[in-house]
């Protein structure tokens, strides 16, 4: 931010973003009904898909991508203002289920016990810790960086994960918060406080078809969801080096263990 | 100091009358209803920014200050907070997310091409380390707001 200025200057950038927003609003919110499930189609994923075709465009040049990375950084910060301002009111609300709060900062490492498993199983090395340690943002490819170096098989983990969230990870969270909240049993409260990724846009893209899907709810959900991405904000990095990386590690062990072992036990089964 | 506050408002005022429009066609908000609302979120996050350039110890994000401020400000029984939320209720939170994902989108072009030479096994995983995080907080909440009654 320090380095980068007059990039308010940069008018095809910001026209450019203008004219998706009218376009994509215009468009509207439209439903895809998967069997008993939902999936929103919100202005926000037409915008990111509009922008990254746009980019292959002669209308984009290699300036307007760079400068749109710092823009998205300045436009979250009223999103975040946008979620304090409804989280002030829902105080009581927010202390009642404060435990509930907290404790969702653990369901976190969920990442762990889902992908190592499969990267493991996939046949990866010690890629996979840098892969599923962390959702691999920013604050997670600079640990593991400091810790391991970038051309170690854990950076090359956790950089392959940091691509692939920063161009798809809005998008799958996008199509899947909603289609999760219609055909899970799980309460939108819920989903709203799981909401605080670590990524302003990826929490944006979840909660959208969350605050769309239920519109009645949606002052308590902006609110849950603003607390837990304050909270993940905080705590995340550091969640990550005391826990999710340790975790990991010890997990990875004992899981590639196990699995030199299990072809012998299973030629004996068979 | 001065520099970075001249460019953010600058820039503050460009996202601010994207988002109000988009307000405008989207959610049917008239841009003159919800100008006091974006200003004073502008405002917030201006001084959040300026709060975190401020202060020597970086390890606390800017988005914190934000958040925090924006939150104590609103607290039942502070000033001017019930003016505050009405104003701010004006501004579709829809309508914020969509100029972020669409800088968000022309910002990503750039990493195509690295994105198209990952393995469909990192997309896999990928998959499954957003789902993992997501589910994992969504089921542990759940069950704490079950044991407290509160759903």
């Amino acid at each position: 931010m320090d380095q980068v200025l007059n990039m308010w200057k940069d008018w095809r950038l910001h026209i450019l973003v203008f004219a998706i927003v009218i376009v994509t609003e215009f468009i509207g919110i439209h439903e895809l009904k998967i069997g008993p499930g939902v999936i929103l189609l919100l202005p926000m994923l037409y915008a990111v898909i509009i922008g990254i075709g746009l980019y292959f465009t002669p209308l984009v040049k290699e300036k307007q991508s760079i400068n749109a990375e710092p823009l998205v950084f300045i436009s979250v910060t009223l999103l975040v203002a946008k979620f304090g301002v409804q989280a002030g009111p829902a105080l009581p609300q927010l202390i009642e289920a404060g435990w509930a709060l907290v404790l969702q900062e653990l369901g976190n490492l969920g990442t762990i016990f889902l992908a190592l498993p499969v990267a493991i199983y996939l046949g990866l090395k010690r890629e996979s810790i840098g892969m599923t340690h962390s959702i691999g943002r920013e604050p997670n490819l600079a640990l593991i960086t400091d810790k391991y170096g970038l051309s170690s098989p854990e950076g090359r983990g956790v950089m392959a994960i940091y691509i692939f969230g920063t161009v798809f990870g809005s998008i799958f969270m996008g199509l899947a918060s909603g289609l999760l909240a219609t055909i899970t049993p799980l309460h939108p409260y819920s989903f709203a406080m799981a909401t605080g990724i670590g990524s302003g846009s990826m929490t944006a893209a979840s909660l959208g078809p969350l605050v769309a899907a239920f519109p009645d709810k949606a002052e308590m959900i902006t609110a849950f969801s603003g607390a837990s991405n304050l909270l993940t904000s905080v705590t995340g990095l550091y969640a990550s080096i005391f826990i999710g990386l340790p975790l990991t590690e010890k997990l990875y062990k004992v899981m590639t263990k196990r699995k030199k072992e299990n072809p012998t036990n299973s030629t004996k089964v068979v | 100091m001065l520099k970075s506050v001249q460019e953010w408002v600058l820039l503050f005022i460009i996202i601010g009358f994207i988002i109000v429009i988009g307000n405008w066609i989207g959610y049917n908000v008239m841009p003159l209803d919800a100008l006091p609302g974006i200003i004073v979120l502008i405002a917030i996050s201006l001084a959040g920014l300026i709060i975190h350039r401020l202060i020597p110890y970086k390890k606390v994000p800017s988005i914190a200050y934000i958040g925090i401020l924006a939150f104590v400000l609103t607290i039942p029984g502070v000033p001017g907070s019930q003016q505050l939320v009405s104003w701010t209720s004006e501004v579709n939170l829809l309508a914020i997310a969509t100029p972020i994902l669409a800088y968000a989108g022309i910002s990503i072009g750039r990493s195509w091409t690295d994105f198209a030479k990952l393995g469909w096994k990192t997309v896999v995983i990928g998959m499954c380390v957003l789902l993992g995080t997501y589910l994992g907080s969504a089921v542990v909440a759940e069950i704490i707001l079950r044991i407290q009654g509160i759903i």
